[in-house]
């Protein structure tokens, strides 16, 4: 459903991607693993149009997304949960859940989608009128996925969920990766925790520096030395 | 008494000082713009203000019909430029300074920098007032202060209560991340700043309601305006009305206790200690 051909992004002057292909099928999970710097986040906000790729094409579903603005590509399906959750701090829970279904496509599933998050997630449920920024860093990063959830993803796209995150609470946004996919959701997985990246994907790609270097099933590359080297620390 | 009515009166005045800080407040604080251009507008209605109602003859309250529109499109507009050239809030400080010069300049060019004042027979509020008890208020001041109540209220509902004012809080909080969940800034943005624009209207009409209009008026406003914004804290309305009431009864105090030439000493005293003790403003909003 997604293809990524070539990217090229830019800081600026600095370059920080170099002829990225990365490929999502449907209701397929797949990882991106690399150390901190690679370039992972770039990859994710260059796909869901926060940042402008200077080179190569973003196709979704046959469409060709490249110059889609942010605003558009939910619309088209695409929702983010961002790397530091980036929640709207000093707004309610349900104020978030609310806006991540702004667009016009959403806001006609409102009712429906904010039953399927409080299932997913009760605890959003009991805290529906306490403000983003009070919550304990558990239950933002579960706002943070009900939000991007809100918004009827096709594809979702996960910047290292777990990062920071107590363990009984990284199982738990694990479990919930799978759900989602399970309902049909694609997800574009970026961690560091490459394990249990690799452990829930099918398949898996490894940026090192702005280059993908290695891409295969997951078991490949949990298996494979660059990967075990250069993530894994073992 | 005396102390009572000066403080009552200069709250009163306050609110009209509230009224122009609340485009700039919300337009700094969710735009990222700091538009001096906001006094150019409030200026210019005001002159506009005076023309209409004296070539036409209609209550000047009338005018705003033209005026509330005209500036609502000229805000708009002013603010489309700074997001064509993806202006920076530091430079937007600049580029308004200029737009404020030069209209400044342009107003002088057309109406003089001599004082211009209503005909008292389109402007009957000059002269009235209204009494309660031993305290006497004039009819502008009370106009102004309705007004600005009126406004206040009304944008905090709308910022607090619908679906594009949480949308413009979203933005103010994070603009990549409510642009990804299909805020479109640019067509938000642009609205926020037509309404700051039809607010420095309903500002200017005030003026020449309670009094004359010269072409330097807003060099006489910037720094209190500011001051309020400040004390308000940036992009919070109603923290901009108490701001606005408490510089306005703070200086009126000041003024009968002292003299006036101490009240900006005051004020700013108070705005200096405010950005060390509380530097997002006396009346924080929840959470932020
Ligand atoms: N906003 C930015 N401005 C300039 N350089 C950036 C910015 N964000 C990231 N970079 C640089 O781009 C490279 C990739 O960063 P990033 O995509 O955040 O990596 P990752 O998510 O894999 O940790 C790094 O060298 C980083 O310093
Ligand atoms: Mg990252």
């Amino acid at each position: 459903m997604l293809q990524v051909t070539d990217l090229d992004v830019f800081y600026g002057d600095a370059q920080a991607l170099w002829g990225a292909s990365v490929t999502v099928g449907s209701g397929e999970v797949v990882s991106i693993v690399g150390s901190n710097g690679a370039g992972k986040s770039t990859l994710v906000n260059a796909i869901m149009g926060i940042l402008r790729p200077r080179r190569g094409r973003i196709v979704l579903d046959d469409q060709d997304v490249t110059e889609t603005p942010g605003h558009r590509m939910c619309r088209a399906g695409v929702a983010i949960v961002p790397e530091g959750r980036r929640l709207f701090p000093s707004m309610s829970v349900e104020d978030n859940l609310d806006l991540g279904a702004f667009n016009r496509v959403a806001r006609a599933h409102y009712e429906e989608s904010l039953q399927w998050v409080h299932t997913l997630f009760p605890r959003l449920a009991d805290r529906r009128s306490q403000l983003a920024g009070s919550l304990s860093g558990g239950e933002q990063q579960m706002l943070a996925i009900g939000r991007g959830l809100m918004a009827r993803p096709r594809l979702l796209l996960m910047d290292e969920p777990s990062l920071g995150l107590a363990p009984v609470v990284v199982d738990e946004v694990f479990d919930v990766i799978e759900t989602v996919r399970d309902e049909g959701v694609s997800v574009l997985l970026v961690e560091q925790n490459a394990q249990m990246a690799l452990d829930v994907s099918s398949r898996a790609y490894l940026l090192a520096e702005g280059r993908v270097v290695m891409d295969g099933t997951a078991e490949e590359l949990a298996k494979s030395r660059e990967v075990r080297d250069s993530v894994l620390g073992l | 008494m005396i102390e009572l009515q000066a403080a009552v009166s200069g709250a009163l005045n306050g609110s009209l000082y509230a009224l122009m800080a609340l485009g700039l407040s919300l337009a700094w604080g969710f735009l990222k713009v700091i538009n001096l251009a906001h006094f150019a507008m409030i200026l210019l209605a005001g002159y506009l203000t005076f023309e209409l109602a004296t070539s036409t003859g209609l209550s000047p309250i009338a005018t705003i019909v033209v005026t509330a529109p005209l500036m609502f499109l000229v805000g708009a507009l002013i603010q489309l430029g700074y997001e064509r050239f993806d202006v920076s809030e530091l430079n937007s400080l600049l580029i308004s300074y200029g737009l404020l010069i030069i209209t400044v300049q342009v107003v002088t060019n057309i109406w003089t920098a001599d004082f211009q004042r209503l005909p008292s027979e389109i402007n009957p509020f000059s002269a009235e007032s209204l009494a309660v008890g031993s305290l006497r208020f004039p009819m502008p001041t009370l106009l102004a202060a309705g007004f600005a109540v009126v406004l206040v209220v009304a944008a905090a509902l709308v910022l607090g209560r619908t679906y594009a004012g949480r949308a413009l809080q979203a933005f103010g909080q994070d603009r990549e991340i409510a642009s990804a969940f299909g805020i479109d800034h640019r067509l938000l943005g642009v609205l926020l700043a037509g309404a700051a624009g039809a607010s420095a209207a309903v500002a200017g009409m005030l003026f020449p309601i309670g009094g004359t209009l010269t072409p330097d008026l807003p060099f006489e406003w910037i720094g209190l305006v500011f001051a309020i914004v400040i004390l308000g804290g940036i992009g919070n309305v109603t923290g901009t009305l108490y701001a606005g009431l408490l510089v306005g009864a703070t200086s009126g105090l000041v003024a009968v206790i002292w003299t006036p030439s101490t009240s900006p000493f005051v004020v700013f005293s108070l705005v200096v200690l405010a950005l060390v003790f509380r530097p997002k403003g006396l009346f924080p909003q929840k959470g932020g």
